[in-house]
């Protein structure tokens, strides 16, 4: 693969996806089914009705390490998928990538001593609330309200800007970190099982999962909705 | 003409006399520069003087805080060199924590030779312990751990705010744990506190 060449409507689906695992669990979310053949991105897209420019965004995203998405070439309109995608993701953290992980962490800590499998516990407990309220925050007050803004449905009284949502945007990736940090380095020695391994690949691939689709919130929505907000307001 | 590879000195002394015949001596020098001159640290951790050698006078440190003084230069890198500048006598204890001391009634050449052994110093023996806890950061955490507040802890310290929150700032650098959970997770497993500290 030429590392210096971003996919285009024209690159096969197919070589999308050989190069690049993480696409699979993209491919899930947006119900794209394998077995497309040597279709393109965009006859793929078109065949799902997707916007075939968000497509691209996200798979460059996913596939070039320092890939910089701009909204250019996006329409207001994708937004309704780019918000369907991204609850899409939270399903997918909330029940498949973050359960795994905590029950792996459950049964390494079996082997610790009690206070510390308490801690532990706690922490990850913590964490998972934490995500918990971050991704209902996003599906349950931002997600409508830029639905809202699409059918140009907000009243005055709505004084929720899409700015504000950034300002707020904590970073969720913090405690996965020191999680990371803890059993790489201070989880005693002796408790060395593959699984304490095993569960450090899982939360390297969540943590550039979260990068990813932070940086899609970040970068995409909040630049498309701020558009949407301006031509609204210009129109009154 | 500047020589591009002089390294840069900012002086933090409140006498303007001293400052005045310290920047005169470096001025002969053909390996240090003076790129700023502050009359406490208060000043110099609101600009972004970017310096290589910090001579301070510890006579401004309040008395609390001289154990700490690494703590307030964190942000200029671990390489930093601190040397002290001195009208008086120190405890061995406060001194140890700088790479080199100049008298004030050092000759010139004196000073610049004691500088430049600072600097070598501080390269051969980093003060700043990249991996381990200092004492004193490990006895912030350990409050930290207990959910005390960056103000209980300045209190019970009898040091600013600022130095808690420089301390922890360097703790979380050196452990790799930012969240206070996480933190507390850290001092639990390695014993410096348990969970009776909760009840």
């Amino acid at each position: 693969m030429n590392n210096n060449i971003l996919y285009t409507h024209r690159t096969k689906l197919a070589d999308i996806v050989a190069e690049n695992s993480c696409m699979l669990s993209v491919l899930q979310r947006l119900n794209i089914k394998l077995g497309f053949g040597e279709a393109t991105v965009a006859e793929a897209c078109r065949r799902y009705n997707l916007s075939a420019d968000l497509f691209l965004i996200i798979s460059n995203i996913y596939s070039f390490k320092d890939y910089l998405p701009s909204v250019e070439t996006l329409k207001p309109s994708d937004t309704v998928q780019l918000t369907s995608y991204l609850r899409a993701s939270h399903r997918y953290y909330k029940e498949l990538c973050f359960p795994l992980i905590h029950e792996k962490i459950h049964s390494l800590v079996k082997e610790l001593d009690q206070v510390s499998r308490h801690l532990i516990d706690k922490f990850y407990d913590d964490y998972d609330s934490e995500i918990e309220n971050h991704f209902a925050y996003e599906e349950n007050f931002v997600f409508p309200y830029i639905e809202r803004l699409l059918m140009n449905e907000n009243n005055d009284k709505d004084k929720f800007r899409i700015g504000k949502f950034e300002e707020n945007h904590s970073n969720i990736g913090e405690k996965l970190n020191d999680l990371k940090n803890i059993i790489i380095k201070y989880l005693p020695e002796t408790y060395s099982s593959p699984l304490r391994f095993d569960i450090l690949k899982d939360i390297y691939a969540v943590e550039s999962e979260l990068r990813k689709h932070s940086l899609i919130e970040n970068r995409l929505l909040v630049p498309l909705v701020e558009k949407i907000e301006n031509s609204n307001e210009q129109a009154r | 003409m500047n020589r591009p590879d002089k390294l840069k000195i900012v002086l933090i002394e409140p006498s303007e006399i001293v400052t005045a015949g310290f920047k005169s001596i470096v001025e002969r020098s053909h390996e240090f520069e003076i790129t700023n001159t502050f009359p406490n640290p208060e000043y110099y951790n609101h600009t972004h003087a970017k310096a290589d050698i910090i001579v301070i006078n510890p006579a401004v440190i309040n008395y609390n805080e001289r154990f700490d003084i690494r703590s307030f230069f964190s942000n200029d890198g671990d390489n930093i060199t601190i040397v002290a500048l001195i009208y008086t006598g120190y405890e061995e204890s406060v001194m140890r924590l700088y790479d080199g001391s100049i008298n004030i009634y050092d000759s010139g050449s004196r000073i610049l030779q004691k500088l430049h052994s600072a600097v070598e110093d501080a390269r051969q023996n980093p003060k700043n312990e990249l991996n381990e806890l200092s004492t004193r950061e490990r006895d912030i955490l350990i409050a930290v751990a207990k959910g005390k507040t960056n103000k209980e802890i300045a209190d019970d310290f009898n040091i600013s705010v600022y130095t808690v929150i420089s301390h922890r700032r360097n703790i979380s650098r050196k452990l790799g744990i930012n969240s206070i959970s996480g933190l507390t997770v850290y001092a639990i497993m390695n014993k410096l506190i348990d969970m009776s500290d909760f009840n």
